[in-house]
């Protein structure tokens, strides 16, 4: 090479293929459906995984709770996390505290999934900002607690979780299909940011899943999307599991990718 | 199935175009390590060979069957030879394609027979494989389909005629397999790689990766975990994506390494 250029160092395949072993992992959202199966899947991939609350609810700490338990029975390390991944202070003592754990941060998960919908006639300023907030400042206030401790060690795995809605319009979303979309722009501002500090961010973009709150979670209305959907059936959240597990295994070439996991739904007029 | 046993393909068989050299040879090694064996395709029986020796050396199984994917004939002869030897084929890998005469020339000096040479180097090849295998994958109401397609089947390139229009076409044929198949139990996705080099001077030329946001090139084994994966249980939720491999290049714009800062302009 004529110039002062020197490439990135090049990678080694891992072996065994897609082991996650001796990797620390933090999944925020961790108590919904994806953040569950992201969360178990990276620990039945080898990882010790921290599982964090989204926004620090009672009930939603009971779940994290026992996905931490899930973790600790498939043998991995595991953290139950309250976090109010709106609060960059609640942020911050959650990432210390991982690291504190681990002496690491190889992964972060956004999987955190707040469903609101409305007609914009309803949706004021401040619904609007806890929608915005929960679903686009939560990843970006733990993007921004990641960046550093991955720049430490020049090397990390991030994924935000997105819905399809992210690319698709559906009445009454737009608060939150706007923030999905926002996460997109995150996604790829961030690759282009970090490229060159090992780190990868890229985003599932997952259809309407089994257990989404407002989507997946009533049997009639799973019936009528089921029907419309190319699969005739709702997102299995394990299949989602099993793509963050391949995104967090890649070698580092991957990034500023959307994927779609939705089982060609979006690959149809 | 815990979920490393996922991403196995043991006892799958894996027919795979182009798979004498670069990216070809290298899925085929990532599937015998997988679990697979490999019915492999390509014009040159020689490399083929050398393919089939690498994954022997791993203890895989392989088989060559030297074709012209370009031919009909061909390539249903392909299919039933691999039939015939293995029994069954659980994925098709259309990896066969390239760069054809005419590609980087002026529109006004490409020939008839460059522009259909091109694309049925590309295009057609992928369908008439699919055409082939898609009775045996329906019959069986399963089978996986990884096409290959290219960062050029998603953006334009100067002078690049044959080669994006049939890379963009790979992308979309993609997406049709996905939505009229996949209630049969065949998943059709497509892996667009950006710059991986397979010389030295290839490498040169694109200066080690220095335009491509990671700061590196492609490395031609990285295509296998990818391809494993879109090949087994593990991408069970994909069907009609098409994921880019390619160092960050397609979701960035401006020069490498671009960082402006700007102050947000206050009112007053």
């Amino acid at each position: 090479m004529a110039d002062d250029f020197i490439p990135r160092p090049n990678p080694e395949p891992s072996d065994p293929a897609f082991s996650l072993e001796g990797q620390a992992a933090l999944v925020v959202g961790g108590g919904a459906p994806l953040g569950r199966a992201a969360a178990t899947a990276l620990a039945e991939a080898g990882a010790d995984v921290a599982v964090a609350t989204l926004r620090a609810g009672a009930t939603e700490l009971m779940r994290v709770n026992s996905v931490a338990n899930e973790v600790w029975s498939l043998g991995r390390g595991n953290l139950a996390l309250t976090l109010d991944a709106t609060d960059p202070t609640s942020v911050e003592a959650a990432f210390a505290r991982v690291v504190a754990e681990w002496g690491r941060l190889d992964i972060l998960v956004n999987a955190g999934d707040a469903v609101q919908a409305a007609p914009l006639e309803r949706i004021d300023p401040s619904t609007w900002r806890a929608v915005i907030d929960a679903n686009l400042l939560a990843p970006t206030l733990c993007c921004r607690a990641a960046g550093p401790r991955m720049q430490a060690r020049e090397y990390g795995r991030i994924i935000n979780l997105v819905s399809v809605l992210a690319s698709r319009g559906v009445a009454n979303t737009a608060a939150y299909a706007a923030a999905h979309s926002g996460v997109l722009g995150l996604t790829r501002a961030l690759a282009q940011e970090w490229a060159r500090s090992g780190i990868t961010v890229n985003a599932l973009q997952v259809g309407f899943y089994e257990g989404q709150a407002g989507f997946g979670d009533d049997p009639q209305q799973v019936e009528a999307l089921a029907r419309m959907l190319p699969a005739r059936a709702l997102i299995d959240p394990a299949d989602v599991g099993a793509a963050v597990v391949a995104l967090a295994a890649d070698s580092g070439f991957i990034t500023g990718e959307v994927i779609a996991v939705d089982a060609a739904a979006t690959a149809r007029v | 199935m815990a979920l490393p046993d996922r991403f196995r393909l043991d006892d799958r068989v894996v027919l795979l175009t182009g798979a004498g050299r670069g990216l070809g040879r290298a899925m085929a090694l990532a599937f015998a390590d997988a679990g697979a064996a490999v019915a492999g395709a390509a014009r040159t029986p020689d490399q083929l060979e050398e393919t089939a020796a690498l994954v022997r050396g791993q203890g895989g199984r392989a088989s060559i069957i030297p074709t012209d994917v370009t031919d009909s004939a061909a390539v249903q002869a392909m299919v039933d030879a691999t039939l015939a030897e293995l029994g069954r084929i659980d994925v098709l890998v259309n990896n066969a394609g390239g760069s054809a005469e005419g590609d980087g020339e002026p529109l006004e000096q490409l020939t008839d027979e460059q522009w259909q040479r091109g694309v049925n180097l590309n295009l057609t090849s992928q369908m008439l494989c699919a055409r082939a295998v898609l009775p045996h994958m329906t019959e069986r109401g399963s089978g996986v389909i990884i096409n290959v397609a290219s960062g050029f089947g998603l953006r334009g390139g100067r002078h690049n005629w044959m080669y994006v229009s049939s890379k963009a076409g790979v992308v979309n044929f993609t997406r049709s397999l996905a939505v009229s198949y996949g209630p049969d139990g065949v998943r059709t996705n497509c892996i667009a790689p950006g710059i991986f080099p397979h010389t030295e001077q290839a490498l040169a030329r694109w200066r080690g990766g220095k335009y491509i946001p990671v700061g590196r090139v492609g490395l031609a084994w990285e295509m296998g975990p990818l391809a494993v994966w879109l090949a087994s249980d593990a991408a069970a939720g994909l069907n009609g994506e098409t994921i880019a491999q390619d160092g960050g290049g397609l979701s960035a714009i401006g020069p490498t390494g671009w960082a402006p800062v700007v102050a947000l302009e206050e009112a007053d």
